[in-house]
């Protein structure tokens, strides 16, 4: 960054100033400030300090840069460095955060949350106002108000009395005075004079405060060791009962640190374990396989109408309970398997009235690909995604419950976070299980999150927990194809250098170099060749879907070939001692029952799956093959009688489905009716001699038969003849409707005459005309602008912090004329100090009907 | 990657048994794994709690066991099973139960947050006493079993380091005079002996009596021995005499006819867990001597009352004795911890290799019931209905075929219902043996048939245990108590006892085909199916024109 000529003035002059590259920079830190594309430089400025906005850039800082703009939060307007400095290493100026501190600041710098040179440090309006400590938002760095603003409120006289009592000159001015405490606070050596003279006890309660909160409470008649330090202004009132240790004093007792513990270097991710790369891989491969039983178990399970779709969307809990049973594994499990099914595409809803899930027809195409690729596709689909499976069970803002499969479980972190855990295995050895407190520390170092519910951790922790599931890492450690993942090219080759623009990179990178040598590697057995480096930054669609594929042609070799036999055993068991060819596979989960899944899988046959095969039209000797074909050993004789036991009684009784029949004793009848062209329309089949079977309902047969010249009778269905006679139809006992009259019944006389009353005197209120408002503008007239000039000129002046008269007009109409000083335009209102009023308000923009500039004074 | 073992995810083993790694493998996973089934290819084991704790008891870590999976396993064994399994080993012995000097038995710890869970259970407060220290806590003497018991149901089994007492000495030998040990039989004694207490699970058959005397042997003090009934109890005497240097005076029998109390005796469970005006009169006899060895014959028996007066035999060496732990009630976890874990295992069917057991050709007969049969049943009450389909005169008809087939060998017939067995003992013209049957009677019936003077025996269940009758080679069971699987275990055993010319034993099972005896059937002869025991399956009209 270049320094102009004249030091910039404002954010926007500072913006102006910046080249190209460095522009480019903030805005792909901070992508909100192009959507849309600002109209000029002062807009984009305008942006950058809008609220929303700098949260958002906040809460993308690592730790340091955080705590550096804390400390320029609590630090005067404009800072110099050396002030920063001061307080982010202290009076002892520890050297690791001196030489983190210019990282630091340039991240800030270059995300546009801090301008102005080294000796005016500038940091921007709204994150001063969101960092600085407040009553209400304590800071965490822990320091209260400044002398000066604690003591904005307080009586000449009283600082008269502290001034005198400190021993400092008298002065009749409340602002010097202040000034000369202040001076006399921020002096090493006379503040460690005044403290030296205190009692201990005094001592005591100042350092209980100094680390924060800075805020006590006393009665009214304080403690003398109190009363000592209230009267040097040591401690000042806030409120009454309530004191404030003010910041100079808490920076003294600190040694001038902003923060208790400043942390400039991220903390490293620890190896917990390491194991044979081999090993890992080999793990990870085993459990890629089950994961692929496992979605497919899943599906098959859903393969005869999945479980209903709830009305808001999403798997019922019992529902999702079943499956864990079916699935033998802990329901959370379920709920990653059901949603990793579902982000890969493989199970959806399917849409009908009755609305159930069921797999898709990728999932049939899926079905057909060669293990590895299936694996790279759950993978692929699992490292992208944004919904959290994690939530399951979880309630959202709203006390809903949230289901697996429902709505609200996306979060538009947990791909990032995914991404970075992942990186971060990469970066210990080949092998190195890490332990999950230190790559949690780390992200919370990276991102520190201020909100209560510290999602980004959760978020990695199941990262952790869902990468071991899906095979991504093994026994904890990232495993060959877990790193291809990544993009991570191979040793030697050449690669792309990594474009690194979030604040932590640099950081990160200096701390990946540190490890490799020093770090977990040394416990190791040696691994000398490189580590390839992944791609720091999630990788776009086409760079994914290399990785993946790359992931998939690793993790190939690795999987277990498919059997085509099996051992039957003479308890009715089969034992496949591998993964099962697939037609093989499907067959046998017809005609026994799995009992247990894991390497191998162990099928118990049943009468009931042997009866199952069956209806699937298979014959006995279709088994008897089938069995002998894939069995390695003589199928045993209790297993042959049991399929020719079922077979046997197989198929003994017929269900069918007809409508109607036709009865009679003389089969020549029959005969007749059957060879008789007019039937076919009936659908008759002769079940027995004297029996036929129609699918026309009865009264079209009895209709049909007729016109064919026979005289059927109808029969009841206890076997007797209906008798054919007018019946009416009635009812059970039902009572008449009640009359459900069209609006409210008719209001009596009182009532009448009360709401004509109160409508006259309505009306009377909004047609008086009123009295104008003493025109405060210097013309007399509203100004007139658009609607975009008067954004402008408001967002222009929440910059330069001028004042404005604007014309606006009230709830009730009315029009009134006002002088105010915008403090901050968003959302559609503008907060303001209202001249006119001598208050902050908010006003809506639609009701300003122009905005004009002061004539200069 | 080409391991004899896979590792489910169910926690079970599956060991390919033609595996030319199998009998190392079986070696190293013996020690944690129970063996569930063993058909012919592949054995499946399953690891329990109850059984990695065994393997802790008997002095394994979970290094090892984590090492014998990993090693002989084909596939990668899944990481969260491995993390599984240490962590239940891990649990073991955070507390012992240990004697102190002055406070006798105490409780200690060595990670005081499991003491404080444990002491903070409604169940585990009335047994504990005053806290010694932050690591240790009293606990009454007599509480020792319950405990035990009480922990292992919070999942912290403690170590029970306390001890035994050496009891009343009393000097018993074995004679080996012409007999010895068989290998795995004092492999058996070795185990117990060195484990303290346990139980011992060996085939029908297979010896466990001399087991018990070895151990006597081993113990030389007074040994309490409990037993089935009354006739097991004056067998377990005759072999004892036989097999030992204590005589008929030295061996007391105390059971519902007799109540002596000798150096060594024998009771009944039925005595012991006679009740007279809610009390158990017999109880005493646990503190009648100062016993050195207590002997539970078939501990799957052992009824719910016993469990309750061994809780306080603890500071008692005690040894089971069964051939299967499979307990219809459920109750596996109340023989570890008031017996002992398992010391000793050997399948069947390697004992039958060993030529100790005779083969057995096991058959399932089913029969047809008639037309009318079939009415009938299908409109018999629920709980008739077993009776029914069991007692079908078809089975009478082929149970003559069998006896007249297998003339001239030593035929038992064994049944559930005494109308059949009455009926048949009359168309056989056997004697009948049954619950009414005075002990006598019993006596001369089952020495005659051992001595070949009568070559068919009908018998209820009365004879399901511990009858040496080592001549019988064919068994033909009409009816049984609905599903036992320990009852057809047991029945089958009656066979297996090696004969003197070393030819196969017949088991026939006669079946109703489509009632529930078939399905009861079914479930009684997966225990056998699971040792191996490969049923076949005839049907009746077969065997009724071949006979």
């Amino acid at each position: 960054m270049s320094t102009p000529a004249t030091p910039p003035r404002s954010l926007a002059e500072a913006l102006r100033a910046r080249d190209d590259a460095s522009l480019a920079q903030l805005l792909r830190a901070r992508p909100d400030l192009i959507t849309p594309v600002p109209t000029d430089l002062t807009q984009l400025a305008t942006r950058a300090g809008t609220r929303a906005s700098v949260v958002r850039a906040l809460e993308r800082l690592d730790r340091f840069a955080l705590q550096t703009a804390e400390a320029l939060a609590v630090a005067g307007d404009p800072a110099s460095y050396e002030e920063l400095l001061g307080l982010m290493a202290g009076d002892g100026g520890d050297p690791t955060v001196a030489a983190a501190l210019p990282r630091a600041l340039g991240t800030l710098r270059e995300q546009a949350l801090v301008w102005g040179e080294d000796t005016r440090l500038r940091l921007v309006r709204t994150a001063r106002e969101l960092l600085a400590p407040s009553p209400q938002h304590p800071s965490p760095t822990g320091l209260g108000p400044s002398v000066q603003e604690a003591s904005a409120g307080m009586s000449p006289g009283r600082i008269q009395e502290i001034v005198a009592a400190a021993g400092l000159p008298s002065t009749h001015d409340s602002v010097s005075a202040v000034a000369a405490l202040t001076g006399l606070f921020t002096d090493r050596k006379r503040m460690a004079q005044l403290l030296g003279g205190l009692p201990e006890e005094s001592l005591d309660v100042l350092r209980r405060l100094m680390w924060g909160p800075p805020y006590g409470q006393v009665t009214a008649d304080p403690a003398p060791r109190l009363r000592r330090l209230l009267d040097l202004g040591l401690l000042l009132p806030t409120a009454p009962g309530t004191v404030v240790l003010p910041r100079e004093v808490a920076l003294h007792l600190r040694g001038g640190l902003a923060h208790r513990a400043t942390e400039p270097v991220p903390p490293v991710v620890e190896a917990a374990a390491s194991y044979r790369p081999q090993v890992v891989d080999a793990t990870a491969a085993g459990q890629a396989y089950t994961a692929l039983a496992t979605v497919e178990e899943l599906l098959k399970d859903w393969d005869e109408g999945g479980p209903a779709v709830l009305r808001a969307g999403g798997l019922s809990v019992r529902d999702l309970k079943r499956t864990a049973v079916a699935l033998d594994v802990p329901e959370p499990a379920a709920a990653f398997w059901v949603e990793l099914a579902y982000a890969a595409g493989l199970l959806a809803s399917d849409g009908e009235a009755d609305e159930r899930y069921a797999a898709t027809p990728a999932y049939d195409e899926w079905l057909e690909q060669p293990p590895a690729e299936r694996w790279a596709r759950l993978a692929e689909a699992w490292l992208t995604a944004t919904r959290t499976p994690g939530l399951v069970g979880g309630r959202d803002a709203k006390e809903r419950t949230l289901s697996a499969l429902g709505p609200g479980l996306d979060r538009s972190a947990a791909s990032e976070v995914r991404h970075r855990v992942l990186t971060l295995l990469a970066g210990l050895p080949e092998g190195a299980a890490p332990t999950a407190e230190s790559v949690l520390a780390r992200l919370r170092w990276e991102r520190p999150q201020r909100r209560e519910d510290d999602l980004r951790s959760r978020l990695a922790q199941w990262t952790l927990s869902d990468a071991e599931l899906l095979g991504v890492t093994g026994r904890g450690a990232l495993s060959a194809h877990g790193r291809a993942l990544l993009g991570a090219t191979a040793p030697g080759a050449a690669r792309p250098v990594p474009v690194r623009s979030d604040a932590a990179g640099a950081a990160v990178a200096a701390a990946d170099a540190a490890l490799d040598p020093a770090g977990a590697g040394d416990k190791l057995p040696v691994h000398h060749h490189p580590v390839p480096a992944p791609h720091p930054e999630p990788l776009s669609a086409a760079e994914q879907a290399v990785a993946v594929a790359a992931a998939g042609r690793l993790l190939a070799p690795l999987l277990p070939e498919p059997l085509d036999h099996v051992l039957l055993q003479a308890d009715l068991t089969a034992v496949a001692p591998g993964p099962l060819r697939r037609p093989l596979a499907d067959m046998l989960g017809v005609l026994a029952d799995v009992e247990s899944k894991g390497g191998a899988t162990v099928y118990r046959f049943t009468p009931g799956s042997v009866r199952r095969a069956l209806d699937a039209g298979q014959s006995a000797s279709d088994l008897h093959a089938f069995l002998t074909a894939h069995s390695r050993t003589p199928v045993p004789q209790p297993l042959a009688y049991l399929i020719d036991d079922v077979a046997r009684k197989h198929g003994h009784l017929r269900v069918g489905a007809a409508s109607a029949y036709v009865r009679c004793d003389d089969d020549a009848v029959l005969n007749e009716i059957l060879a008789d062209k007019r039937a076919a329309g009936l659908g008759l089949r002769r079940l027995a001699p004297t029996v036929l079977a129609s699918q026309a309902d009865p009264a079209a047969l009895l209709e049909g038969l007729r016109s064919m010249g026979f005289a059927p009778a109808a029969e009841s269905a206890e076997g007797d003849v209906l008798i054919a006679r007018a019946h009416a139809h009635r009812t059970p006992p039902r009572t008449a409707p009640e009359p459900v009259p069209d609006g409210p019944p008719v209001p009596d006389a009182t009532l009448l005459a009360a709401a004509i009353r109160a409508i006259r005197a309505g009306d009377l209120a909004s047609t008086t005309p009123r009295k104008e408002t003493p025109s405060a503008g210097p013309t007399g007239e509203l100004p007139r602008t658009s609607s975009a000039e008067t954004l402008a000129t408001m967002q222009a002046a929440v910059l330069t912090g001028e004042a404005l008269w604007i014309g606006y007009v009230n709830a009730e109409g009315a029009a009134s004329q006002r002088v105010i000083a915008p403090v901050r335009v968003e959302g559609g209102f503008v907060t303001a100090y209202d001249h006119t009023a001598d208050e902050v308000r908010t006003y809506p923009l639609h009701r300003i009907t122009g905005v004009a500039e002061l004539a200069d004074d | 990657m080409n391991g004899p073992l896979i590792v489910q995810s169910d926690k079970t083993l599956l060991l390919e048994v033609d595996h030319e790694q199998a009998d190392e493998c079986r070696r190293a996973i013996a020690p944690f794994a129970e063996l569930e089934r063993a058909p012919e290819h592949i054995h499946t084991y399953r690891v329990t709690p109850l059984g990695l704790w065994n393997a802790r008891a008997a002095g394994h870590d979970a290094e090892q066991v984590v090492d014998a999976l990993v090693q002989y396993s084909r596939y990668p064994v899944p990481h969260a099973l491995l993390v599984d399994v240490a962590e239940t080993m891990d649990r073991y012995g955070r507390l012992t139960l240990s004697k102190h000097p002055a406070h006798g038995l105490v409780l200690t710890t060595t990670d005081r947050p499991v003491l404080e869970e444990i002491l903070r259970s409604k169940k585990v407060a009335p047994l504990v006493g005053a806290r010694l220290d932050p690591d240790t806590v009293v606990v009454h003497p007599s509480e020792r079993g319950q405990i035990k018991q009480t922990l292992l149901k919070l999942g912290w089994p403690a170590e029970d380091l306390a001890g035994y007492v050496d009891g009343e000495a009393h000097p018993i030998e074995l004679a080996e005079d012409g007999w010895a040990l068989r290998p795995y039989q004092k492999q058996a004694v070795e185990n117990f002996w060195h484990g303290g207490s346990g139980v011992v699970v060996l085939p029908c058959g297979a010896g466990k009596t001399l087991v018990g005397a070895g151990s006597m042997a081993q113990a030389k003090s007074t040994t309490l021995i409990l037993v089935t009934n009354t006739v097991s109890a004056r067998q377990w005497k005759h072999e004892l005499v036989k097999r030992t240097s204590l005589t008929e005076d030295e061996i007391g029998e105390y059971s519902g006819t007799r109540k002596e109390i000798r150096p060594v005796t024998i009771a009944t469970y039925q005595v012991l867990t006679t009740r007279r005006k809610g009390v158990y009169p017999h109880l005493e006899l646990f503190d009648s001597r100062d016993w050195g060895l207590i002997v539970y014959d078939e501990v799957h028996l052992l009824p719910a009352p016993v469990f309750k007066f061994t809780a306080d035999l603890q500071a008692r060496r005690r040894l089971g004795l069964t051939a299967t732990l499979v307990r219809e009630d459920g109750r596996e976890s109340d023989v570890f911890s008031l017996i002992g874990p398992k010391r000793f295992d050997a399948p069947w069917k390697e004992i039958e290799a060993q030529g100790y057991i005779a083969p057995a050709d096991c058959v399932e007969v089913r029969v047809n019931l008639t037309d009318s049969e079939r009415l009938a049943y299908a409109t018999a009450e629920q709980e008739e209905k077993y009776r029914f389909c069991a007692t079908t005169a078809t089975k009478r008809k082929v149970t003559e075929a069998l006896v007249r087939r297998f003339a001239g060998q030593q035929i038992l017939v064994i049944g559930q219902y005494i109308d059949q067995l009455d009926e048949l003992g009359e168309h056989l013209g056997a004697p009948v043996i049954k619950g009414e049957t005075p002990n006598a009677q019993r006596e001369k019936l089952f020495d005659a048939f051992r001595e070949g003077e009568i070559s068919v025996l009908v018998v209820s269940k009365v004879a399901n245990f511990s009858i040496d009758l080592p001549e019988a080679t064919v068994a033909i069971q009409v009816s049984g108590t609905f599903g036992s699987r320990q009852e057809e275990a047991q029945r089958l055993g009656r066979v297996l006892r090696p004969k003197a010319d070393g030819h196969q034993a017949h088991f026939y099972s006669v079946v109703a085909r489509d009632t529930i005896d078939q399905d009861f059937a079914a479930h009684r002869q997966r225990f056998l199916a699971e040792q191996g025991y490969a049923y076949r399956i005839v049907d009746a009209d077969e065997l009724l024109t071949e006979g």
